[in-house]
């Protein structure tokens, strides 16, 4: 396995290689100019040139993009082209709010939506199933911005339930008073779909032959679903789960920007919005990064999951 | 014995207060509805990093809170400057024994306010190495400066470097000598930009300035979450400002909260979690009951006015335009039939539809290049083209823009007429594009949307890669310069979007400059209108009304035509 794990991350360099190559044209060619925005009122041809010159921009591309492969190296992406503040500051200081309510939200999600799969599954056809499955459609029908807002006016404005918007220094106020809100409002978007696709991942194992085995056994039917079933539609779900992860530090856009949490997904829209290339090109490298580490965190956990997976 | 020592004590520690009035229990909330960037003032520009600069940086001068229409008064000076007959010298004293609030880089010492920080802080607009947003306002205007800029290249400017213009003539009297005479430069200099810094501080906090903002203003930067919270606190320091008998600030703690959703903010506000608020478009008619008849005439909700809600509003000084771009082939020129193609797209453009549809009737239409409140404005010239699209279409039929097989105009030399319109991605631009589409499907002329974001489409402008595109212009002084220079031949690509080149105009701006603010000036900006109008590089578009809310516990609210924030002046009493 150690030579498994060394050989793909070995192949995480060609693969991140390509990533900076991509995100480099994109910029480029669609990513706007900042000195523009720097410039203020003043758009002198010598403000705008002095600007390009202090942002590196007025060097070739192919200097522009070592310095790039240079920050990546190092993980110094120094400042943010538009606050100029340190990028690796403005990371830190997001990254927790954003966890703050993702990591609870996809948590209590996957649970949730575990538990209920597997009992509608094992329900299949009946009434129950139904309702929840048409339930589940719906719910999916409507958009997260909806829920957003009429949760907001709802249960916050009108019931008084939760304050409108807000973030403390305090971990323990932001669980206790303004995390609830925005964990149940994300919650009743994420439930609906994880559900849905988790219900058809239990029922095709229990389609499976080695199910049918169990039963001729006489094994009982808890047994059956917590032992067998549910070990091998745990695979689907830990692919959900891992390509789900690398996307929790970019936060959860909508609900961060109506419930006033400082995480990720506001200063990813901000960035792209002012043409902030040291803070996308952070944003992107370290989301990358995530994203090929827990792929093969994943490969790992299946490997465990399931002896017979061969890490080959 | 005892006793004496305590009273001494006592007696020492108000004087250690200072003027200090502020209580620090008492917070004020308030929200940005956009993320400032910095608080470095000659580094940024954005009205909400401005709002911050104001209260923790004092300019030489300011605006007196209540007077209207607004008035320059002294702020840091014991009075207005002297200045020359000719405008060129101004002679500022500074009051003695205002400070610095505490800072690491004064290393412990109390650090007194010098003109030397003024000439310094004025000085960095000019720096090439910091690319200051408002150097337009500064450059080529000070004796002696162009050659310090000159030697500095690319780098850095030396400050050391004694500039004509630029003068500390002492400790506290500091004289700026211009290369022309200028009779609204005391409101430049009453720009939030324009407020002193201390070199030691800028040099310690070299790598970080926009985080790190040390002033003499009534606040100090208490916490920076760059686009999500901001918190001022009174500054003990500062010096001691009394207005009707109320010693300033009078609120020890002031809470932004950046909420770019309307949602939020307004539901923020109405359950108290702010305490003064614009109101988002998406609420105005749940606040204000709207006169449809007139509606400029607007009161509260009565729900809200029950509460004691108080209710402000007030008239930006601004214009919103759209232009044409001059050097294009196809709406650009001088001749007859562009002037008149231009002409018929601003007949046929519903101004008032979208006054009353996407303002909510909460602006004004505007008529002359300078909005009201500025001095200049003519209330009396009535520059916008009247709504007819019936007459807009004889007119192109007139010139020779004839209607092709296909339905749509031609150019008159029968080529295929097209316009393409700049715009930007968000609802509220959709809106403004479905009744140009309107204007133009009335005119059967094709239109196109050039999509982009702001920077992209204003490097487009640039490189002369666009046809037409709506902006908008705020005082960034209440002098008619500042909006007639839009149109100055100079300043093509530059202010002046349109690159709108007219030797008379040039010509009669120039003479202009030589002017204050008068009968004479003014009839130069008629005769300049009067081209504008002419030669239509612009559509006149609207003027806006800001309506701002504050519950009935906030004392002092009153918004100021000029000031971003007018926190200091406000009391909390619950």
């Amino acid at each position: 396995m150690f030579a498994y794990i060394l050989r793909r991350l070995w192949q995480m360099v060609p693969t991140l290689f390509g990533v900076m190559l991509l995100l480099f044209i994109l910029f480029h060619w669609v990513g706007g100019d900042p000195s523009y925005i720097l410039a203020g009122k003043s758009f002198s041809a010598e403000t705008l040139a002095n600007i390009r010159h202090q942002l590196g921009l007025d060097q070739s591309l192919p200097a522009q993009f070592l310095i790039f492969a240079r920050q990546v190296l190092t993980l110094d992406f120094g400042i943010s082209w538009s606050t100029q503040q340190p990028v690796a500051e403005i990371l830190a200081s997001r990254i927790g709010p954003s966890l703050t309510l993702a990591l609870p939200m996809l948590l209590v999600s996957l649970l949730l939506s575990v538990i209920i799969a597997a009992i509608v599954a094992y329900v299949r056809g009946s009434l129950t199933d139904r309702i929840v499955t048409l339930i589940c459609t719906l719910a999916m029908s409507v958009s997260a911005l909806v829920y957003i807002i009429a949760g907001q006016y709802w249960l916050a404005h009108k019931l008084g339930w939760f304050p409108i918007l807000g973030w403390s220094d305090s971990l323990a106020t932001n669980l206790w008073r303004y995390i609830p809100l925005p964990l149940l409002l994300g919650l009743v978007v994420s439930l609906a779909p994880d559900i849905r696709f988790y219900r058809s991942c239990f029922i095709e194992e229990m389609g499976h032959d080695y199910v049918r085995t169990a039963r001729a056994k006489g094994l009982s039917e808890r047994a059956i679903m917590l032992k067998h079933v549910m070990r091998n539609a745990l695979i689907p779900v830990v692919t959900s789960l891992m390509m789900s992860l690398p996307y929790l530090f970019l936060g959860a856009l909508l609900l961060e920007r109506f419930f006033g949490i400082p995480g990720m997904g506001n200063e990813v829209l901000n960035a792209v919005d002012r043409s902030d290339f040291p803070v996308i090109k952070a944003i992107t490298i370290y989301v990358a990064l995530a994203t090929m580490l827990f792929n093969l965190l994943a490969d790992i956990v299946y490997k465990l999951i399931d002896p017979r997976v061969q890490l080959k | 014995m005892m006793k004496k020592r305590m009273l001494v004590a006592a007696i020492t520690s108000l004087f250690a207060m200072g003027a200090q009035a502020a209580d620090i229990n008492k917070v004020l909330r308030v929200a940005f509805n956009v993320p400032e960037t910095g608080f470095d003032p000659a580094k940024v520009s954005d009205t909400y990093s401005s709002a911050i600069i104001e209260n923790v940086f004092d300019p030489l001068v300011s605006y007196d809170y209540l007077a209207r229409p607004a008035k320059v008064i002294p702020n840091t000076t014991v009075a207005l400057p002297a200045v020359s007959a000719d405008g060129r010298v101004y002679t500022f004293k500074l009051k003695p024994g205002i400070y610095f609030a505490q800072d690491a880089a004064f290393k412990g010492q109390k650090r007194e306010l010098t003109a030397a920080d003024y000439a310094y802080a004025i000085k960095r607009h000019l720096d090439p190495t910091i690319n200051s947003p408002w150097s337009f306002l500064v450059d080529g205007r000070f004796v002696g400066a162009d050659a310090l800029v000159k030697a500095a290249g690319k780098g850095a400017l030396n400050y050391d470097s004694p500039v004509e213009g630029i003068k500390a003539l002492d400790k506290y009297t500091l004289q700026l000598t211009l290369t022309e005479g200028n009779y609204n430069f005391l409101q430049i200099l009453a720009m939030p930009a324009f407020g002193a810094v201390a070199r030691e501080a800028i040099e310690a906090y070299a790598s970080n300035t926009n985080a790190k903002p040390v002033g003499t203003g009534p606040y100090t930067l208490k916490e920076w979450k760059p686009g999500s919270k901001i918190v001022l606190e009174a500054n003990p320091n500062f010096r001691k400002m009394v207005i009707n008998g109320q010693t300033l600030p009078k609120v020890g703690r002031v809470e932004v909260s950046i909420i770019e959703e309307e949602q939020p903010l307004w539901l923020a506000f109405i359950n108290k979690q702010l305490d003064i608020s614009g109101i988002p478009q998406a609420a105005l008619q749940e606040a204000l009951a709207i006169d449809p008849k007139n509606p400029l005439n607007v009161k509260l909700q009565p729900k809200y006015a029950k509460q004691g809600i108080q209710l402000e509003r007030k008239k930006d000084l601004e214009i919103t335009y759209q232009f044409f771009n001059m050097q294009d082939p196809v709406v650009g020129g001088d001749a007859k039939e562009k002037i008149a193609l231009r002409r018929a797209i601003a007949m046929a453009f519903p101004r008032s539809e979208t006054i009353a549809a996407i303002r909510r009737g909460q602006a004004v239409p505007v008529n002359y290049v300078i909005p009201e409140g500025v001095a200049g404005h003519n209330p009396a010239f009535k520059g916008a083209v009247k709504y007819d699209p019936a007459a807009a279409n004889a007119l192109l039929d007139r010139f020779g823009y004839k209607v092709g097989v296909d339905g749509l105009r031609t150019l008159p030399d029968g080529k295929p007429l097209s316009i393409e319109m700049a715009t930007g991605t968000s609802g509220i631009d959709k809106q403004w594009n479905e009744y140009w589409q309107q204007a133009f499907d009335s005119l059967k002329i094709r239109l196109t949307f050039k999509y982009g974001k702001w920077n992209e489409l204003n490097k487009a402008n640039r490189q002369n890669k666009l046809q037409m595109w709506g902006l908008a212009w705020g005082a960034d002084y209440p002098d008619g310069e500042n909006f007639m220079q839009l149109l100055y031949g100079k300043n093509a690509g530059d202010a002046n979007s349109a690159s709108f080149r007219h030797a008379e105009y040039d010509r009669l701006f120039e003479a202009s400059l030589k002017l204050q603010d008068g009968a004479e000036r003014n009839r130069l900006y008629d005769a300049m209108n009067k081209i504008v109008v002419a030669q239509q590089p612009w559509i006149f578009g609207d003027t806006r009304i800001r309506s701002s809310l504050a519950h009935s516990y906030v004392k002092n609210f009153k918004l100021h035509p000029l000031l971003n924030t007018t926190w200091r002046y406000i009391d909390i009493q619950k």
